[in-house]
């Protein structure tokens, strides 16, 4: 049990810490790696054990079970939780090896931290949400920090778009306590087969509209591009990473385990919705010559495979959704970190990232894009078939511009990196520890398809239809 | 009573997106914080219970109020007032740099940027051959 306390506990101490001394000191980044690095390997050990024992549960403060507030964490949110917070400790290690430049972004970078862990092990709608703002106030400091003009305009945009977002998914959480009468995850769960359809619908739509915002889906981006274009590139790949897992882990758990019935209604509603944001954010991303702008676009693109995996549905559905995540997640993280950095390795670092998106083995992608095949196929959808294969070759070829723009013209017309812009070693080898996870994933994926089976059982069982 | 609230709800939310699009930075706070407010009020809507206080002792056999709402609220009150002072902070910033609160100055300010990179790039890539060929 204290473990699923524990990383949150030490994430909040570090961070108000790290909010009352200057963050740019050496001391303050040994104090965030340190604490981000405790918190995650308390998370893997966790989920070491969900995988062999299956949830766990404790209720906050020793409150009796129906008063207090229970922390729960079962397969999807641990996953969701280690994998989220191993890239925020990646992307800080990056930052302090550089030197930090504003004093505030590390503990805003421990506070987001704090907040995802919380949100992926509670089991309570309401915490959620409240863990789910403080991850999302601190994005919206970290995208402003340093206070140049652009990084304020950007995020503006951000924070007005998001909490719009944000206040519908507490409306929604109001309506869904008004309909169940609890705030219990599981308990919600099995009450909401219950529900009046045209409620249930309802309800379903405005999450499904709440994480669409969070995820980046369609027709709720305009606020990405903008942001990840702003941001350097080690908070960019937090954004992508990390804070992108919100969406997706909330509309696997809202989706899939809260309402998965009205999912199986809407379902061809958000089969074409992924499918559009598929297409838009590969079309797009081709038409893009800046590095950072193609990979916003494609975060877009990828939002939609999410979606699309969910709209499949089932086990093999579910499944499919918390493994492309997971494979994406990293994918993105790696090739924000290295698309910008130069000097030797980074181009096969950065060529890792490419190939595993586009899903050529052995790559951690590789499975994503598989379990997303093998769910359409289940289905027997040839459309998503097809989808996904297109979907898939138009990534291959935007990030193979990326790559050959960048590193593979001829030595004189492209910008030759001055020795002062080879990265230093120290933030390569970040990058490649990255890429060689996404390899390793590749090369033995059982404990990720593993998991992301035990994620989808426990999600089904606990809401039998 | 739940007329009341709903009425009150919607003209609240209605108010506050109309704000949210105007072109003006001080209005789009003042958009949110409407949106916020009527948010929190969803959430009293929510469990609106006639009963006595819940405060021990208790009366056996009359109903209690929910006192659940009124803690959530209570929460969602305290970040909508952290994310207010966020905005207006972030507003400032906007206003420090630019010396302008109109949304359409923003807009265009970024468009220019978003020209001249294009414009830096493709540059670049029209002269790359010609220094090939010499």
């Amino acid at each position: 049990m204290t473990f699923i306390v524990a990383p949150v506990a030490v994430l909040i101490g570090a961070g108000i810490v790290l909010a009352l001394i200057d963050g740019t000191r050496r001391a303050a980044g040994v104090v965030a790696i340190a604490a981000l690095t405790v918190a995650t390997v308390m998370l893997c050990v966790l989920l070491g054990r969900v995988a062999a024992d299956g949830p766990q549960a404790v209720v906050a403060g020793g409150w009796p079970a129906d008063v207090g507030i229970t922390l729960r964490v079962d397969a999807l949110g641990a996953v969701f939780a280690a994998t989220s917070l191993a890239i925020v400790l990646a992307c800080a290690v990056q930052t302090v090896l550089r030197g930090v430049s504003s004093r505030i972004t590390l503990a805003l970078t421990v506070f987001m931290g704090a907040g995802l862990t919380g949100l992926f092990l509670t089991g309570d709608i309401f915490s959620f949400y409240v863990f789910f703002e403080l991850a999302m106030i601190c994005a919206y400091g970290l995208t402003a920090a340093e206070g140049t003009e652009g990084r304020f305009r950007a995020a503006f945009t951000f924070a007005v778009v998001n909490l719009v977002g944000s206040f519908l998914f507490l409306i929604a959480i109001g309506a869904l306590y008004r309909a169940t009468g609890t705030l219990e995850m599981l308990a919600v769960a099995e009450r909401a087969a219950e529900l009046n359809p045209n409620t249930a619908l309802l309800l379903a739509v405005t999450f499904l509209v709440a994480f669409g915002v969070k995820l980046g889906l369609f027709p709720f981006h305009a606020w990405l591009p903008a942001v990840y274009l702003a941001v350097p590139a080690w908070i960019a790949a937090m954004f992508a990473g990390a804070l992108a897992n919100i969406g997706a882990y909330g509309l696997v758990r809202f989706g899939g385990a809260i309402l998965p019935r009205e999912l199986g209604v809407a379902a061809v509603a958000v089969i074409a919705l992924g499918g559009v944001s598929i297409a838009y954010g590969a079309v797009q991303a081709m038409s893009r010559r800046a590095t950072r702008e193609v990979l916003a676009y494609s975060s877009i693109g990828h939002a939609g495979y999410v979606l699309v995996a969910l709209g499949l549905g089932g086990p093999v559905g579910l499944a499919a959704a918390v493994i492309f995540s997971i494979a994406n997640s990293l994918n993105k993280a790696l090739l924000f970190l290295s698309a910008e950095l130069r000097g030797p390795l980074t181009a096969g670092v950065f060529l890792v990232g490419t190939l595993s998106v586009a899903g050529v083995p052995p790559s951690a992608g590789f499975f994503g894009k598989a379990a997303l095949f093998e769910a359409g196929v289940d289905a027997g959808s040839i459309a998503t078939v097809v989808l996904l294969f297109v979907g898939g070759a138009l990534s291959f070829v935007y990030l193979l511009q990326i790559y050959q723009h960048d590193r593979w013209r001829p030595r004189e017309e492209r910008d030759v990196p001055t020795p002062k812009e080879i990265a230093p070693r120290a933030q390569r080898t970040v990058a490649a520890v990255v890429a060689a996870v996404v390899l390793a994933l590749g090369l033995w994926p059982q404990p990720l398809l593993a998991i992301g089976d035990q994620a989808a059982a426990e999600l089904t069982v606990e809401a039998p239809r | 009573m739940n007329l009341l609230f709903s009425v009150v709800i919607g003209a609240l939310f209605a108010s506050g997106v109309y704000l949210l699009l105007r072109g003006d930075l001080f209005r789009v706070v003042a958009g949110i914080v409407l949106v916020s407010n009527a948010a929190s009020l969803t959430l009293m809507a929510s469990g609106l219970t006639r009963g006595q206080a819940p405060i021990l002792p208790l009366d056996e056999g009359r109903g209690l109020a929910d006192p659940l709402v009124q803690a959530m609220t209570l929460t969602a009150l305290v970040i909508g007032f952290a994310v207010t002072a966020v905005l207006l902070a972030l507003s400032l910033g906007v206003y420090r740099s630019g010396r302008s609160l109109d949304l359409g100055d923003m807009t265009r300010r970024e468009a220019e940027e978003a020209a001249e990179r294009e414009a830096g790039e493709l540059a670049q890539d029209v002269e790359a051959p010609e220094e090939a060929t010499l």
